[in-house]
């Protein structure tokens, strides 16, 4: 019986476990999360196959800039696209810049979803 | 009666003498506008630009007349010979420094297309040799004339021109809205009178490509382009070229790539950002940068110049030397930040009082405008 109830607990433990990585929402943010941070390592492993030659770029497009943060995320997936709300802010010497979230485009790898760009 | 005598002689002799000295000077004939004079002391060099030998300096208030001037018109040869045809001056003076007539037309001064902008053999360092080797206004090369055409062929506008790069780009009073205003005074430089009409109206839309941190890599990254006029997924470059089909690209990166990257990755980023303008029948003006040599990234600063001359030689393209026209300015023509481009105060272009050889700004946009000039006849725009 107690065999049966770590099994069944296993099974719960590794479902949440792979909830993250089942969520093209939670991808993208994490994605964006480790674009701002210009983690090329942490960013690798969420791009999809057709964006692996612009990884370089993507890492570091943010860093001219300092205090990169990204303020109110909030995505919500819709088939392959994600849509967020929020904002990427950063500040250039003096002065304050935004860069207003979007919709981005998802894809299913190996069962895994991927960050694929914008939408459109 | 006679004890006023003399004082009514005085009265007379007062009276009469503003009549007698407007005589004189009506029999005396006026100087052409080529005749000058310094307002300060001087340095006269031996070509034009402050890399040349220093020669005997020029008093203040000693007439010289103008023999010709250099390409950009900022550097003028000034002569003054003695009877015996030995010269008591004959050297290069930028602009700033001379009271020059206001009836001073460039088009009637012959310009020398020869001399060089820089001497090199009086550079100490050889890493900062090859940036006086470069002229600061290149001849336009026939690959730029297929160029445009290819342009022409995918719809682009002749008379539009655009810019892309980091903060110096996106300041409004460079290559802005002011090219497009009435209120310009060209001074001397009547000869781009024709180019500023041209070109100048495209230069009050803002460019999405020119915009505060913007890098070379940024400029690819459709993250950093602005919603409001771009379409998703496409880049700042790619929304900037599609929205005004320029034929003409102003291209000013540096500045703040040196902080970020090595000399090399700053090649490759440039060489993407020309194709990508060259494949679009647009026509890439690159510029070197100025810089303090008394600045932390001094010797990367002077790589990064050293590779935009390089990236402009290996496709054809023109690059402004805007690093070597701007030595002799104060400050290197740069703000207390020394990066940024020092503005003269004026919102509009202003090149009657020598501000070109004061502030950076009106440089750059005196070589900006000198090179929209030299493209415009060389490939037979409007």
């Amino acid at each position: 019986m107690l065999k049966w109830i770590l099994i069944g607990l296993i099974l719960v433990v590794s479902a949440c476990a792979s909830s993250d990585g089942g969520d093209p929402a939670k991808t993208v943010e994490q994605y964006l999360q480790a674009k701002v941070e210009a983690d090329a390592d942490a960013m690798r492993p969420l791009l999809c196959a057709a964006m692996e030659a612009d990884l370089n770029l993507e890492a570091r497009t943010f860093e001219s800039v300092s205090g990169v943060e990204i303020k109110d995320m909030a995505c919500k997936s819709d088939g392959n696209t994600v849509t967020c709300t929020g904002e990427i802010v950063a500040t250039y010497g003096t002065e304050n810049t935004s860069f207003p979230l979007t919709a981005y485009s998802v894809a299913q790898e190996d069962g895994e979803w991927k960050y694929c760009g914008e939408a459109g | 009666m006679r004890y006023f005598a003399p004082a009514i002689r005085l009265i007379v002799i007062l009276l009469c003498f503003p009549l007698l000295t407007t005589q004189i000077k009506a029999q005396a004939p006026t100087p052409p506008p080529t005749i000058t004079s310094a307002h300060t002391d001087t340095v006269v060099y031996a070509g034009p630009g402050d890399s040349f030998h220093q020669l005997s300096p020029l008093s203040a208030g000693l007439q010289v007349e103008i023999i010709e001037r250099n390409r950009v018109g900022n550097w003028l040869h000034i002569q003054r010979l003695r009877e015996d045809g030995s010269a008591i001056v004959d050297g290069w003076v930028m602009t700033g420094y001379l009271n020059l007539d206001p009836n001073l037309s460039f088009s009637d001064v012959p310009v020398n297309t020869t001399i060089a902008d820089g001497d090199p053999a009086n550079i100490p360092f050889l890493s900062v040799q090859p940036l006086y080797s470069a002229p600061v206004i290149p001849t336009v090369s026939p690959a730029m004339v297929d160029v445009y055409q290819l342009g022409q062929s995918l719809g682009n506008h002749a008379d539009v021109v655009t810019k892309v790069g980091d903060s110096m780009s996106a300041d409004v009073l460079y290559l802005g809205p002011l090219f497009a205003q009435d209120n310009y005074e060209l001074g001397p430089y009547d000869d781009l009178e024709e180019t500023l009409k041209f070109f100048g109206p495209s230069l009050l839309t803002i460019s999405v490509a020119a915009r505060i941190g913007m890098t070379t890599y940024v400029v690819f990254d459709p993250t950093w382009a602005d919603k409001a006029f771009c379409l998703p997924r496409e880049s700042p470059l790619d929304c900037e070229y599609r929205r005004k089909q320029p034929s003409i690209a102003f291209i000013l990166f540096g500045p703040n790539d040196v902080r970020h990257m090595t000399a090399d990755e700053f090649g490759v980023q440039m060489r993407m950002i020309v194709e990508a303008t060259l494949e679009k029948g647009i026509i890439p003006v690159l510029n070197t940068f100025s810089t303090d040599p008394n600045a932390d990234l001094w010797w990367q600063s002077v790589d990064f110049n050293n590779m935009l001359i390089q990236v402009g030689a290996e496709y054809q393209i023109p690059v402004i030397n805007l690093f070597v026209a701007s030595r002799p300015l104060p400050a290197y023509g740069l703000e207390a930040d020394a990066i940024h481009m020092k503005h003269s105060g004026w919102t509009n272009l202003k090149y009657d009082s020598g501000h070109e050889s004061w502030y950076g700004t009106s440089l750059l946009n005196l070589l900006s405008l000198r090179m929209m000039d030299e493209i415009r006849r060389t490939v037979g725009m409007g």
